[in-house]
């Protein structure tokens, strides 16, 4: 190969050797000039074979008893055809070193050094041994990296950057055992509610389902369910980046699951959205209270006030209307918590620095 | 950073104090570490995992200051460039089960800021290279022995190259091989880093450190070379046929004599001292004081 406007493997090869790109490769096998190869046909790719068709000049190459080539720097003598009989010039090699070769030509440098041991080897004798080294070590290391996981892969089909992505899936409570189970407690509340036919509102699909947010959110941080909490505080991410990135992420979840499962009880209209404010306010808040509290008591305090809240208002109310919270005035008032909250908690932002105080207990207690 | 007759000074700390539910788990504890391995001695509740936590930035001290590498952590910037250099092995390093060693040290990295996908793989082939689990990096941790994941977390300690090292316990519950090994690793990771071991094993320290801390009870008893630890013990170490009941401590040796730390008497025995001798006695200091 190279860069002439003709390239010398359209032009008829007397010796009837095999040109560099139209004979034996890995994969054509070793057929006689003209035959279908990598040159001549379809290529390792499936595409049109990078000689076969369209040159680069725009013409077409001749088949069928045209060698390949004819340039001196390709001609590696002519004698009985076998396997590599031909190989890749000087110039181009030095270009493959480069990695300034391009395509089509690339492909069938690519197809015929993965079939001749030589044209390798003089590739590797070539090659910067540090450079070569280093694009081995990056192949290996690629080699090596994890497949990325179904919500890894579509974060980032979704433009989210590689490494961010894996942040977000090695998220606990994202995990497929935690999403069952929330489905099937909501699957069951909105079950629940249809069954009871309550006139005005879901009233028990309404309780619940603010919780799931909240309890997904004190989960995906902090040392009960991440086993490298202890690791992240002290990596120069910071704690609060971390804390966002898996709160925007349980809560496009838990979010997403409650909105399916409002879409189950259509009879309720816009009152079985009721919820969504609510999550917010308590996600909020136990965010907010957790570098006090903890990420296990701030959002188990938030949960079981809410439930402690119901309950006074379900003893306390008149007539069959929904509960306060559902009302226009509740869903006002639980719009200003969770501002308030959102407030506190980014005033609190550099307290998600250091381990919480729950954690260095529970360690005084065991490792001490 | 200054330099002393011993090296150069990478940490410096002055009268930390850290308190839980009214206990004082440190106490004024102030301290020098300088480029190479110290070892931190301690019984168990001496307020060894306490220390590293507050040195590795995981928990701010109740009172006192400390510079590592130059950056005061007691700032967000401090802390932040403190942490954009320090390596952190947990005494109980925690594992998603499900990633392979590479994925696992792949995502400490990530914690790390090596966001660059290639320049990342390198790093963590690097160091998993280093640690010995070059052939083992696709293998799921939980498939992995205790000492080889006690490794992928050295391996995420390592990751990013960094220059303070705090490795809490590292060689807890190892057998004895893996535990030689280990100490090869971390001989090689204290090349041109600051290392700081919390260990409660005086053979760790003998054959690894060349400082010395002693805690006990959250304060500082000894700081000083293994070899000045040891002197402590000079003249104070004796063999008797029977335990001698003026010995501070004292336990039957496979002669059969018995070997005693303490007060010798008058015409006594007495035997070369080693490390352990010297820390033995160190913490019999600490006892006598909190009596």
């Amino acid at each position: 190969m190279n860069t002439d406007t003709n390239p010398p493997h359209d032009e008829p090869d007397a010796r009837g050797g095999t040109g560099p790109l139209g004979g034996t490769d890995a994969h054509g096998g070793s057929g006689p000039l003209g035959d279908t190869g990598p040159g001549g046909g379809t290529d390792a790719r499936g595409d049109a074979g990078p000689l076969g068709g369209t040159c680069r000049d725009g013409g077409t190459r001749p088949r069928g008893g045209t060698g390949p080539s004819d340039d001196p720097r390709t001609r590696q003598g002519a004698g009985p055809r076998k396997a590599a009989a031909w190989h890749l010039d000087e110039e181009d090699l030095r270009a493959y070193e480069r990695g300034e070769l391009t395509p089509p030509l690339l492909w069938s440098a690519d197809t015929h050094l993965a079939g001749c041991a030589e044209c390798r080897a003089r590739l590797a004798a070539l090659a910067d041994p540090v450079a070569l080294d280093a694009a081995w070590q990056r192949l290996d290391a690629e080699l090596d990296a994890p497949r990325p996981g179904l919500l890894e892969g579509l974060l980032v089909r979704l433009g989210m950057a590689g490494h961010t992505a894996r942040l977000l899936a090695a998220t606990p409570v994202l995990r497929r055992s935690w999403l069952l189970a929330v489905t099937a407690v909501l699957v069951m509340s909105a079950a629940a509610a249809d069954t009871l036919r309550a006139p005005d509102s879901p009233t028990l699909f309404l309780a619940l389902a603010p919780l799931l947010p909240l309890a997904g959110v004190a989960l995906a941080y902090g040392p009960a369910l991440d086993p490298t909490y202890e690791m992240a505080v002290v990596a120069p991410m910071h704690g609060f980046r971390l804390v966002l990135l898996r709160t925007v992420a349980v809560l496009a979840v838990g979010l997403g699951v409650n909105g399916l499962a409002t879409l189950a009880l259509p009879a309720y209209g816009l009152a079985a959205l009721a919820w969504l404010l609510p999550a917010l306010a308590l996600t909020a808040t136990g965010l907010a209270l957790m570098p006090r509290l903890g990420p296990v008591l701030a959002p188990a305090l938030t949960g079981g006030g809410w439930v402690v809240f119901l309950m006074v208002t379900v003893t306390t109310r008149h007539g069959d209307g929904p509960l306060p919270p559902f009302t226009a005035a509740g869903q006002g008032t639980a719009a200003a918590v969770a501002a308030l909250a959102t407030g506190l908690l980014f005033l609190l932002r550099n307290r998600f620095d250091s381990v919480t105080p729950a954690f260095t207990h529970h360690s005084h207690g065991s490792t001490l | 950073m200054t330099v002393t007759d011993t090296g150069i000074v990478t940490v410096s700390a002055s009268g930390l104090t850290l308190r839980h539910g009214g206990t004082a788990v440190l106490d004024d504890v102030s301290l020098r570490l300088e480029e190479g391995i110290t070892g931190l001695l301690g019984p168990n509740g001496a307020g060894k995992t306490s220390l590293l936590r507050v040195l590795a930035t995981a928990v701010p001290a109740d009172r006192g200051v400390f510079t590592a590498l130059g950056h005061d952590p007691g700032t967000a910037p401090g802390r932040l460039a403190l942490r954009r250099t320090l390596g952190y092995l947990p005494q109980n390093p925690g594992f998603h089960p499900d990633f392979t060693a590479f994925a696992f040290v792949d995502y400490v990295a990530i914690l790390k800021e090596l966001t660059d996908r290639a320049a990342r793989h390198r790093e963590v082939r690097r160091v998993l290279e280093e640690v010995g689990l070059g052939d083992v990096r696709g293998k799921r941790i939980k498939r992995l022995s205790g000492g080889m994941r006690q490794r992928v977390a050295l391996a995420a300690a390592l990751v990013g190259d960094p220059r303070l090292l705090v490795l809490d316990e590292p060689t807890a519950g190892l057998d004895p091989e893996q535990r030689m090994r280990f100490r090869d690793l971390i001989t090689r990771a204290g090349q041109g880093r600051t290392v700081l071991l919390s260990t409660h094993q005086t053979e760790d320290v003998a054959m690894l450190c060349h400082r010395v801390i002693v805690l006990a009870r959250g304060r500082v008893r000894f700081e000083g070379t293994p070899a000045e630890l040891t002197a402590r013990a000079a003249g104070r170490v004796w063999s008797s046929p029977e335990r001698d009941p003026g010995a501070r401590a004292g336990w039957r040796t496979a002669t059969g004599a018995f070997r005693n730390v303490g007060d010798p008497p008058e015409g006594a025995d007495l035997l070369e001292p080693t490390l352990e001798d010297g820390y033995l006695l160190t913490l019999d200091g600490a006892e006598a004081t909190a009596r």
